[in-house]
């Protein structure tokens, strides 16, 4: 199925049949999430050799598992004899998985290692052949992604420019992120509403979250004075924002306040306060504050909070979120435990943040089952036509303002290219493609103004 | 996450125990989280929030599926995974946030009934103090369609106190009969 006359980047027009139609989501699964690299686990969830999990690639579950060498190998979680699920757990350890209908034994590694009667009843020769569809795997300073395509860029290249800013998320202290709390539910709305929006859209914090902003201001000293300078400060944002807002051909993207992300919690904001001098001699001055939301596409969300979610897709209106709170390894046990704290009453299913975006997103694919709403193509113009390159220091195609729909753009963009169906290198090549000819475009008219222009803000 | 090998909550015996306190205490403990009940579904949380000690702790571990061998450890232990884990000032702010009236996960409110049952209550060695065990449904409604049911159970440690119900709540938790939850959201109290 063509989705071409659905999306529009250039004109900044989306119709909302994408987040509806059945035929597109079958699609979905075949050209996006078998063709793209998706987070499986990461290191600290697999400390010992027989350590698994089980994850999703789009529908179809993987196991992850830490080999006794220590490398990690994973494959679809599906018994080749009759397509069972082969370790029904979420996670644990083990030595071997055995099959529960019929006893196949898999070894860590995916290989079938017992077959019961095999010899008698199977060919010696096709029996060797028996194995777990193995998955591709890359490992980015901890994170494990994995992909069943053999042809899709490594992942180094298909993160590109935005590794830079990945690593301002789970790179800023010596000694990576450790897992803290873990959460799984369900949304009756498409997943891509929990892509696009930590890919682009800050712009509804102010008013989704109004609620959550006003009870979570520190309380004053006394009952004269008024909040602490530093929560008004960092609520201060949200009334004057600026900031940017990253675009990658591949379809992630990054938004950040300039001041940072606010937080209203003491402990994490003082901690912050601290280190920034060793975030900025780690990361470079530019990265201590340019961290905000961000999404791997297709399907891989973090927040400067620590949050880190990969969204499964559960048909055109349902969504399954796994989100992991990390915390620094480098941070003081009391810092770790108020960002364990902080995410789960901010962004769990319980959390004070959370529970509003679920009720955005439910009615917005409740009400795409109208004829005209699918039909009235959706907005997506913020800051169109002000992309720079390599602008004020920030690698790649960013926007000077952090309210921005540059992010959705692209991600709708690299979205059409994927669904449809052109082999990698073709895309790849597509893409270098229309960035040398808006760079030069750019170079023609003399790049628009580096600097954010503040007063027009 | 450490994992330190935690009793199955479950399965620890002081819960299986045959009920030993008398009836009219049984009775008054009914009646009493009843009475909770009532609140909640009322939109009374700031009455509700008054039926809470000022020590208390609220919490509702994570539960995954795992082995049956590693059974013990289907429930995240403390200062893990969980969906609640509050103390008194963190259960004052979600009450207020729902009173802000742009608290849009229940704006518009949706109409709850908390149904409890199942009750069993326990010495402890605390004169005033009881171990109550009950189950719970909280049935949701909202906007124009929406419905979703929350199963679960509670663990309470409740106090006797000079108050409107006649006793306190010191500890709760919270375990909801779902590993992956499959609800929107966790918006009210259970
Ligand atoms: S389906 Fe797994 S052994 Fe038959
Ligand atoms: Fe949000």
């Amino acid at each position: 199925m063509d989705v071409s006359h659905l999306i529009d980047p250039d004109r900044g027009l989306i119709r909302g049949e994408i987040f509806h139609s059945q035929a597109i989501y079958e699609q979905e699964l075949e050209q996006i999430f078998a063709r793209s690299w998706i987070f499986l686990a990461h290191d600290k969830m697999l400390p010992q050799p027989g350590d698994f999990i089980q994850n999703y690639i789009g529908e179809d579950p993987v196991l992850v598992v830490r080999q006794p060498d220590g490398s990690v190998r994973a494959f679809l979680n599906q018994c080749r004899h009759r397509g069972m699920r082969i370790c029904r757990a979420d996670r644990g350890n083990a030595r071997n998985f055995m099959c529960s209908f019929h006893g196949w034994n898999y070894g860590l590694d995916g290989d079938v290692i017992n077959i019961p009667h095999g010899e008698a009843i199977y060919d010696a020769v096709e029996r060797a052949e028996f194995r777990a569809t193995p998955v591709r795997l890359a490992n980015y300073k901890g994170f494990i992604f994995g992909t069943w395509d053999a042809a899709a860029p490594a992942f180094e290249d298909y993160l590109g420019d935005f590794a830079w800013y990945f690593d301002a998320y789970i790179d800023r202290y010596e000694g990576g992120l450790e897992v803290v709390g873990m959460h799984k539910w369900v949304l009756p709305a498409n997943w891509k509403f929990n892509a696009e929006q930590p890919a682009s859209d800050m712009y509804h914090g102010e008013v989704s979250h109004a609620s959550a902003f006003q009870v979570m201001v520190p309380p004053p000293k006394d009952a004269h004075s008024p909040p602490p300078d530093w929560a008004m400060r960092q609520l201060g944002q949200l009334s004057n924002p600026s900031g940017f807002q990253f675009a990658s051909p591949y379809g992630h993207g990054n938004g950040w306040f300039a001041g940072g992300m606010p937080t209203m919690n003491e402990t994490i904001y003082r901690w912050q306060e601290a280190t920034a001098a060793q975030v900025a001699a780690r990361l470079g001055p530019e990265r201590v504050l340019s961290a905000g939301h961000a999404n791997i596409f297709p399907n891989f969300m973090m927040l400067s909070n620590y949050t880190f979610r990969v969204t499964h897709p559960r048909g055109p209106n349902e969504m399954e979120i796994w989100a992991w709170s990390m915390a620094p390894v480098a941070a003081p046990a009391e810092v770790k435990e108020a960002i364990r704290l902080d995410l789960l009453r901010t962004f769990s299913p319980a959390g004070m943040f959370e529970q509003d975006d679920a009720v955005n997103w439910e009615e917005e694919q409740r009400i795409l089952r109208g004829h005209m709403a699918r039909k009235a193509p959706l907005i997506y113009k913020q800051m169109l036509g002000r992309a720079r390159y390599d602008a004020d220091g920030l690698p790649g195609r960013t926007v000077p303002h952090v309210y921005a729909e540059e992010g959705a753009r692209g991600m709708y963009r690299h979205y059409m290219d994927m669904m449809s169906g052109a082999p990698w290198p073709d895309l790849t090549r597509r893409k270098q493609q229309r960035e040398d000819a808006e760079r030069r475009a750019l170079a023609a008219q003399g790049q628009p103004p580096a600097k954010p222009d503040a007063a027009a803000a | 996450m450490n994992e330190p090998n935690v009793v199955h909550l479950f399965q620890r015996e002081d819960h299986l125990a045959p009920v030993n306190v008398p009836m009219q205490t049984a009775y008054e403990i009914e009646q009493f989280l009843y009475a909770e009940a009532e609140l909640l579904d009322a939109w009374k949380f700031r009455d509700w929030l008054a039926l809470m000690a000022p020590d208390v702790h609220y919490w509702a571990p994570v539960r995954e599926n795992r082995l049956a061998r590693e059974m013990e450890r289907e429930m995240y232990p403390p200062g893990t995974a969980a969906h609640f884990d509050e103390n008194l000032h963190m259960l004052g702010e979600r009450v207020n946030r729902l009173y802000t009236n742009m608290a849009w996960s229940e704006a518009p409110p949706s109409r709850t009934r908390h149904l409890v049952s199942n009750v069993r209550a326990h010495t402890t060695g605390q004169a005033d103090e009881f171990d109550v065990q009950s189950s719970f449904h909280v049935y949701r409604t909202s906007s124009e369609r929406h419905q979703d049911s929350v199963i679960g159970k509670r663990f309470d440690r409740l106090r006797r106190a000079n108050a409107p119900y006649g006793f306190q709540i010191v500890n709760r938790t919270v375990v909801f009969d779902m590993a992956t939850l499959l609800v929107k959201n966790l918006s009210l109290f259970y």
